[in-house]
């Protein structure tokens, strides 16, 4: 090969590949670039359109999602579901990387939540708040559909200044126990309504070598989620126990706290399975309706997978009795949980809004409900399940639970939470007086530090 | 010495065929970094759209200096020299003892060699998984065996001593592979006639080893050892599939990660803080700096007095 042919040669194979990394990137939706006949009032669009869903992994929902989405595709041939499912605590990132490369039409975001309040200091804006502030968010103001919603979820789970920007699809308790209602009835022990109960309880299983608790503590967040019933059971008003953290009112040490600690160490050392440190957050529920454990301290959400994993199991759901007073336990805490939002720059804004709409339809939202188990924000779905019949006599006593008005004061140490995860086997404490003092010497350091 | 591209202009093509690689390496690499330094001096969230304000130090001070949770960042700072230290050692005596068993000219020792490198090519999320269904305390194969002695651990879900320990074990176990590859890449360049002049001097195994395979192998120690130290310094992706974000174990590594992208414990909602991460980054990257600088100059001063 001649020099001045390798030259030629060598210069286009470096212009080559400049041209080609500067390239525009792929149209990541196929079709959806394309642009769509506007049509009035939600009709189906006239051009193919792709549309990107983004959801979090949760089985029942996700299956769900696939019948709705094979349904809104065969009503609607012009529109092609593209769902993406990714785990729950990467929802916000990919939402925002997603969100900022422009490549979403539709997303699953959680229920709107700690946000700063007044006598808070230095915090910064939680993520879904910064979304909506960088114009990454559809306003929905005045979509017909809202009005399927009850009125204080459009206001309390999607609203900021006065806008819409999602629509949140049901609530959930993360504060209640599952319990084999056939090793309670074969063991003749009674549903435990106060604390002695649950501990009475828990000792007959174990003399019984059964174990009374189980929970995927190698998540981590299982296990500290599983007793914030112990926590609402000493602090009913969450609201007001954030604003005493903060303000100092109330101490992670004092008195009151110290209580709650000495049974948190209860419910972690001798309540939870040995192991329990070892399962999967998802792999629980498994556990749980095996029949081999007595109880399951967990969110509502895990119902239709424990149906799902033995659906002749019988089991019942109760609230965390972390009181000695009956009557302080017979609260639900927990929280908004999966609802839509529409990417502002979204080119498949129509589609969009359809996918939400047909989604909205009474018929399609009690599916909806019937199958995750969610506490319906339509008001008129219905608890047709079995945690929702579980659920029904203490519903008038929901709450939303500390975790969705706490924000740490920046500076505060890692301990910082009312988490029974701190005790031994799952961490290093076995001294309630020591962690309270610890977990309250950490926030002190935050508290001091935004002064 | 010839020049092979000729005169004139043509003395331009090496430069002309760098310019792809240079392009990437400033798309991807440095052009990155240096946006990383910029945005660690501001409150970017990694959004589209919203404002980035310049905020000076803030981030740094807030990330050193502010009340607990800075000493939380400074013991995952330890935590990282920690684990990198162990991981290098271990991880580099290995290798070595591995390599030259394998390097023997014995039966199936190239069956051996893929069996050591294999973890390599399964990627991080396929070896967390696979450890994490070892591990796992209720019923597990390694719970069994020890169970037949009497034994049992909470394996990754135990205390954060011994989880942090199992993720070392594990990394060991993952990139041994890479360093046995290297050292045998080494010990196949030591010429075999030193080694016959060696026994016919009447050198033992270990003199033959201590004067001839160790100061040849000199320039894959150093590979190894830079490697394994930049490599253990940056490690995180094993903390984030094994365990999670647990108080006492995190690395720095991980911290980064999970202070950028808004990982959550419970139900949390939390902020975007890409500044704040990338300040976190900054810091690991003068530490990776100035232990890789020191120890470059250190192996290049003792590559220069062995083999001059």
């Amino acid at each position: 090969m001649s020099k001045k042919l390798f030259l030629f040669l060598s210069l286009m194979v470096v212009f080559a590949t400049l041209l080609a990394a500067c390239a525009s990137p792929a149209t990541p939706a196929g079709d959806s670039a394309q642009p769509q006949a506007t049509t009035a009032g939600g009709e189906k669009p006239a051009q193919k359109v792709t549309l990107r869903v983004l959801v979090h992994q949760n089985p029942p929902m996700v299956a769900f999602m696939e019948t709705f989405n094979k349904q809104f595709q065969d009503r609607h041939p012009n529109i092609t579901v593209d769902m993406s499912i990714v785990n729950a605590n990467d929802l916000s990132t990919v939402s925002q990387t997603r969100l900022s490369a422009n490549d979403i039409d539709v997303l699953d975001i959680f229920g709107f939540a700690n946000g700063a309040q007044p006598y808070m200091k230095m915090v910064d804006p939680p993520n879904w708040q910064q979304l909506i502030e960088a114009g990454l968010l559809m306003d929905l103001t005045g979509q017909d559909f809202l009005q399927n919603y009850d009125e204080p979820t459009i206001k309390d789970a999607g609203s900021y200044n006065g806008k819409v920007y999602a629509v949140n699809l049901g609530r959930v308790i993360y504060s209640g126990i599952f319990y084999n209602k056939k090793l309670f009835e074969q063991y003749n022990v009674s549903v435990p309504t106060t604390w002695p109960e649950l501990v009475a309880a828990c000792e007959t299983f174990k003399a019984a070598n059964i174990p009374c608790m189980t929970a995927g503590g190698k998540d981590g967040w299982p296990i500290f989620v599983g007793a914030y019933g112990l926590l609402g059971a000493m602090y009913p008003d969450q609201a007001a126990l954030v604003e005493g953290l903060w303000t100092g009112t109330i101490k992670w040490n004092d008195a009151k706290s110290l209580e709650m600690w000495r049974k948190m160490q209860v419910y972690a050392r001798d309540m939870m399975e040995e192991g329990a440190s070892g399962i999967a957050g998802d792999a629980a529920p498994g556990r749980f309706a095996s029949g081999a454990v007595a109880m399951f301290p967990g969110g509502s959400w895990y119902a239709p997978a424990i149906e799902a994993a033995q659906p002749d199991f019988d089991w019942g759901y109760i609230p965390f009795p972390g009181s000695d007073n009956p009557e302080d336990n017979k609260y639900w805490f927990g929280k908004y949980d999966q609802g839509w939002a529409i990417a502002a720059n979204t080119p498949n804004k129509e589609a969009a809004l359809l996918y939400l709409k047909e989604f909205s339809e009474p018929a399609n939202y009690q599916a909806f409900v019937d199958a995750v188990g969610f506490i319906p924000t339509q008001p008129t779905a219905k608890l047709n399940t079995k945690i929702g019949a579980e659920i029904a006599p203490y519903l008038a006593n929901f709450r939303v639970g500390y975790e969705q008005y706490w924000v740490a004061p920046k500076g505060a140490g890692q301990y910082a939470n009312p988490w029974a995860s701190y005790f031994k086997p799952f961490g290093t404490f076995d001294d309630p007086q020591q962690l309270a003092d610890k977990v309250q010497a950490d926030l002190q350091a935050g508290l001091d530090a935004v002064k | 010495m010839s020049y092979h591209f000729g005169r004139g202009w043509a003395k331009l093509i090496p430069y002309l065929l760098l310019l792809p690689g240079l392009f990437f390496y400033f798309l991807i690499s440095f052009g990155p970094s240096m946006a990383t330094a910029f945005y660690s001096f501001t409150d970017a969230t990694g959004i589209r759209g919203a404002p980035v304000r310049w905020i000076g130090f803030d981030n740094y001070r807030e990330f050193l200096f502010m009340g607990r949770a800075s000493l939380d960042n400074l013991d995952a700072l330890k935590r990282t020299l920690i684990f990198s230290f162990v991981v290098t050692t271990v991880q580099f005596t290995l290798g070595l003892i591995v390599a030259l068993i394998v390097n023997q000219k014995l039966r199936f020792s190239n069956i051996f060699r893929t069996i050591y490198f294999m973890p390599v090519i399964l990627g991080v999320v396929i070896q967390g998984l696979m450890w994490s269904l070892f591990l796992f305390p209720i019923g597990g194969p390694v719970a069994k065996l020890l169970a037949l002695f009497g034994l049992r651990s909470e394996f990754l879900g135990g205390q954060p001593a011994e989880a942090f320990a199992w993720v070392i074990f594990i990394q060991i176990w993952a990139n041994l592979g890479v360093t046995m590859m290297i050292f045998i890449a080494g010990l196949q360049t030591i010429p075999s006639e030193l080694y016959e002049a060696a026994r016919i001097d009447g050198a033992n195994t270990w003199q033959v080893f201590t004067n001839v395979t160790w100061p040849l192998l000199t320039p894959s120690v150093n590979t190894n050892l830079l490697l394994n130290t930049i490599g253990s310094l940056q490690a995180w992706q094993l903390f984030l599939v094994l365990l999670g974000y647990r108080n006492g174990t995190q690395v720095l590594g991980y911290l980064i990660y999970a202070t950028g992208f808004g990982q959550t414990s419970g139900s949390v909602t939390t902020s975007f803080r890409q500044g704040y991460a990338a300040a976190a980054s900054i810091v690991l990257f003068l530490l990776v700096l100035v232990i890789g600088m020191t120890l470059q100059q250190y192996l290049q001063r003792r590559e220069k007095r062995i083999l001059g």
